[in-house]
């Protein structure tokens, strides 16, 4: 029609040219990862700063698949540490039962391309079928309502790996068979692997930094794919949306089931990161957890991939400050000197005026909605 | 313009026969009858007007036939198939699009996201580009806003990219509700210029208005909704003379 190539043309062009680039790029993060690997430990031969970096990854991921429901889906679950606890039992337990089905032993590199994707294709599984449960019911509660639906599930999946009793249940009846397994988590005391010596650690830096980069990757495709484009329109008018042809229901539990599978994977990774803890702990995945993922979402922006993940990040770091601070000489002498100081308060206080502040400087998140490498304008009048 | 679905099987309207026909339709809203026995056609290319009060039903009839709302009892035919209970995805597929109203768009997408999604039954790269391309050159103005975020964009080009996001699915029977709605006297002149050109293109038009003056010109026939009945029809030209119709809607 016009000599100039059209409006679309030019946008579908400006897509294509980076295909080479982004070649390279999957190439170079390919490498730099297997070199993590083997050398990380050289590296930074400080262990609680190795695992400080890969626990950010894994905060990365449980940050970008909360953004599915809490940013893209416009959901508010306050739950997610429900999906990160099924996700860590869940690997936790198989990675140990295939450790010891190898023969033990060092975990070896090789041996963890079998053992980690079965570990987090079974925790995004269950994780995800958990997910799809706890979204029925976001099709017909809003809000707060909803929000609660998911605090409850979280607690009530908590509670029961925690109050389990090591003797409860004998392997007659179908209750009493499942309350022997769940007693077998180890209870409050947490779970610690087959005859109790460590949950085996097969995931190093090769998976958790790769797996960081590629689930990233495919959290920006769900975005800006025609699928992530459906739920976000769904988020800002149900109606529009439904008029379009978009059905609320499949999307509102898909969403749910995609962003617990993803947290599904960011606890499964965590429990068997190297230089990880070895244990699972009910504890680890109270309330506080969930509330640490919602942070990270909201202080880098709902509804931003890019921001999810400088939310993760920048949540890891402060809080890991926060305990430095509260480990520092100055904090223990203060201790010592005024006895009822709450050392645990002191962690919540500095960590609220760390959030206050920013949402004071910036209510919409580090980048509201936008992405880092962002496709559209800045808003202008 | 093109209009034609890049997968849909088309079947075609016999001469004369209506390609939306609602017979005795009715809708409730809990206890309250919102339609109370709605019947009316929409031949092919047709532009057909809907008038009538705030509260008489004219928002509820698209939804209906959109599939956004069940109907309790009646029939509602499209190329001579009865729709009932059909989902909105298949009847978008099908060819019924509505712009909903009150300018209903995707504050947070960009333009082009808005648009990309008008077009989420087919999700055919070459007609998403065709039909894109058309819009940009039925409405300059959303041309230059494409990577701008929908909500950034003033009322009348807001109501201009609802048109333009229904016109993406490519479909036979466009279904506008109150496109005029709060918007400069002089938009509204250019929105009803592109309706026209949409429905010259091919596409038949149900248009629902308060701006009965606008209405009666820009479409062939007309209905006048009354508390969810049918209180006038007819040619727009003889009920813009009619005595009633200039008493209670002209002023």
């Amino acid at each position: 029609m016009s000599a100039n190539r059209s409006e679309s043309e030019r946008h579908e062009a400006a897509k294509r040219s980076l295909s080479p680039k982004r070649v390279a790029a999957a190439a170079g993060v390919f490498v730099v990862v297997l070199f993590l690997d083997f050398f990380l430990n050289v590296i930074l031969p400080d262990s609680s700063i190795r695992q400080l970096l890969m626990l950010a990854a894994c905060n990365v991921l449980a940050a970008l698949s909360l953004n599915v429901i809490n940013g893209m889906a416009g959901q508010f679950s306050i739950g997610h540490a429900g999906f990160l606890g099924i996700g860590a039992y869940t690997s936790a337990v198989i990675a140990s039962h295939m450790h010891h089905f190898f023969g033990g032993g060092e975990p070896s590199f090789a041996r963890s391309f079998a053992i980690v994707p079965a570990c987090l294709c079974a925790s995004a599984i269950v994780a995800g079928f958990f997910g799809f449960l706890v979204g029925l019911p976001s099709l017909r509660l809003r809000g707060d309502y909803l929000a609660i639906v998911t605090l409850g599930f979280a607690e009530i999946f908590r509670l029961i790996i925690a109050t389990a009793q090591a003797d409860s249940g004998n392997g007659q009846s179908v209750m009493g068979r499942i309350s022997a397994a769940i007693s077998s988590l180890g209870g409050q005391n947490g779970y610690q692997g087959i005859g109790n010596d460590g949950i085996p650690l097969y995931a190093g830096p090769f998976w958790v930094f790769g797996l960081a980069a590629l689930l990233g990757l495919v959290a920006w495709r769900i975005k800006f794919s025609g699928w992530g484009r459906a739920l976000r329109g769904l988020r800002e008018d149900e109606i529009a949306a439904a008029a379009v042809g978009v059905d609320p229901t499949r999307y509102k539990v898909t969403s749910f089931v995609i962003a617990a599978a993803g947290g599904g994977i960011a606890g499964g990774l965590s429990a068997i990161m190297r230089d990880g803890l070895g244990i699972v702990n009910p504890d680890n995945y109270n309330f506080q957890t969930s509330f640490d993922a919602i942070t990270m979402v909201i202080l880098g922006g709902s509804g931003s991939v890019t921001g999810s993940a400088m939310g993760g990040v920048f949540v890891t770091f402060t809080v890991k400050a926060i305990e430095l601070l509260q480990g520092s000489s100055v904090v223990q002498d203060l201790r010592v000197s005024v006895e009822w100081l709450d050392l645990n308060a002191l962690r919540m206080i500095v960590y609220a005026m760390v959030i206050i502040a920013l949402m004071i400087v910036r209510p919409e998140g580090l980048l509201g909605e936008r992405e880092l490498f962002g496709k559209r304008r800045a808003v202008q009048r | 313009m093109r209009v034609a679905h890049p997968r849909r099987v088309v079947t075609n309207v016999a001469e004369g026969t209506p390609l939306l026909r609602l017979e005795n339709v009715w809708v409730n809203y809990g206890g309250i009858k919102a339609l109370k026995g709605i019947s009316l056609d929409v031949f092919p290319g047709e532009i057909v007007a809907m008038i009538g009060a705030n509260g008489a039903g004219k928002t509820t009839t698209l939804k209906s036939i959109a599939g956004l709302l069940p109907i309790a009892s009646g029939t509602i035919h499209f190329c001579g198939k009865n729709i009932v209970g059909q989902s909105t995805e298949d009847l978008v597929f099908a060819g019924i699009s509505l712009a909903p109203e009150g300018r209903a768009i995707f504050p947070n997408l960009t333009v082009r996201e808005n648009l990309e999604l008008g077009a989420y039954t087919h999700r055919d790269k070459n007609a998403m580009r065709e039909t894109i391309d058309d819009m940009t050159r039925l409405f300059p103005r959303l041309g230059e806003r494409m990577t701008q975020e929908g909500g950034t964009l003033s009322g009348g080009e807001q109501q201009m990219l609802a048109i333009a996001r229904a016109v993406m699915a490519r479909p036979r029977l466009l279904l506008l509700d109150e496109p005029s709605l709060g918007i400069a006297p002089k938009l509204v002149v250019q929105i009803f210029e592109a309706i026209g050109q949409i429905a010259a293109a091919g596409v038949t038009i149900l248009v629902v208005e308060q701006n009965t003056r606008v209405a009666l010109k820009s479409s062939r026939r007309a209905y006048v909704l009354r508390t969810g009945e049918i209180a006038l029809s007819g040619e727009s030209k003889v009920l813009a003379d009619n005595p009633e119709i200039q008493a209670a809607y002209l002023g």
